[in-house]
């Protein structure tokens, strides 16, 4: 799961703590709040926290970065 | 021949005010620049005593021996050990107002960074707190340890903040430090990338 995380890319602020993922080929948002939080139903923390670049939870594409509260 | 023993007493005479004079000289002078030395430091002793408390005995012992000296009647040594000191004491001041400038910046830096830290720690084990699983590598064990180093280091925060309002930045940094590495552990515990400021430095 560290090594998954560390793979986001590094900003400009070394401080900044904001975890990431970026999405994989046939993940959901069930699967990555599994992956986070050993719990798929838990998804919906990661829409709420990515509102901005998803419209909806079962919509998220290839590529995508997502924050991980 | 008569002549000449006439001299001899009053030679000595002179020899011997000469030497008086001198030593009364020696006793001034030396007075002066333990006085002087004295007071160059007690200027800076406390803020030196603070931030460099390690290069303070250097200027106390050398007082110390100046003083010595002078007590024994040892005038010439006593200056030779006071004069040097207000220039060490303003090595000193210059070191103490790199060490202020160097503190300042490391707690510029944390207090903008430790508090990004310390949510992010906080969102992640909200969440995980009201997971009904927990993720690979993480069992309930590791979950309560994060969160008693969660909230120690964030109890820590606060008393570092309160040591920089009391206007003790060297504390205050020194308590950031041990947030940061507290939060560092946690993030680890966690499984959470740590922000690459407050990573460890690689051993080696």
């Amino acid at each position: 799961m560290a090594d998954e995380e560390k793979k986001q890319g590094a900003g400009a602020d070394a401080w900044d703590a904001t975890q990431w993922h970026v999405v994989e080929k046939g993940e959901t948002l069930s699967k990555i709040s599994k992956k986070y939080y050993g719990d798929p139903n838990l998804y919906m923390k990661i829409f709420e926290a990515n509102k901005e670049i998803l419209k909806n939870p079962d919509l998220i594409k290839i590529g995508q970065k997502l924050r991980i509260p | 021949m008569k002549s000449k023993k006439y001299w001899i007493p009053i030679l000595l005479v002179i020899f011997g005010l000469f030497m008086v004079a001198c030593g009364s000289g020696n006793k001034e002078a030396a007075t002066v620049a333990i006085k002087a030395a004295e007071d160059s430091w007690n200027v800076v002793k406390g803020d030196v005593l603070k931030y460099i408390p390690d290069q303070a005995k250097g200027v106390e012992d050398a007082i110390k021996g100046a003083k010595e000296n002078f007590d024994k009647g040892n005038f010439d040594a006593a200056l030779s050990a006071a004069k040097p000191i207000p220039d060490k004491v303003k090595e000193l001041t210059t070191a103490v107002a790199a060490k202020k400038a160097e503190l300042a910046k490391s707690w510029e830096e944390m207090s903008g960074g430790l508090p990004k830290m310390l949510d992010a720690i906080k969102s992640r084990l909200d969440i995980l707190s009201a997971s009904k699983k927990l993720p690979e590598n993480l069992d309930k064990a590791k979950l309560d340890g994060a969160k008693d180093g969660y909230e120690a280091a964030a109890k820590m925060w606060d008393d570092a903040k309160a040591a920089f309002s009391g206007g003790n930045v060297a504390d205050a940094v020194t308590k950031a430090k041990t947030v940061k590495e507290r939060a560092v552990e946690v993030m680890t515990t966690l499984g959470m990338q740590v922000p690459a400021a407050a990573a460890p430095a690689p051993k080696g």
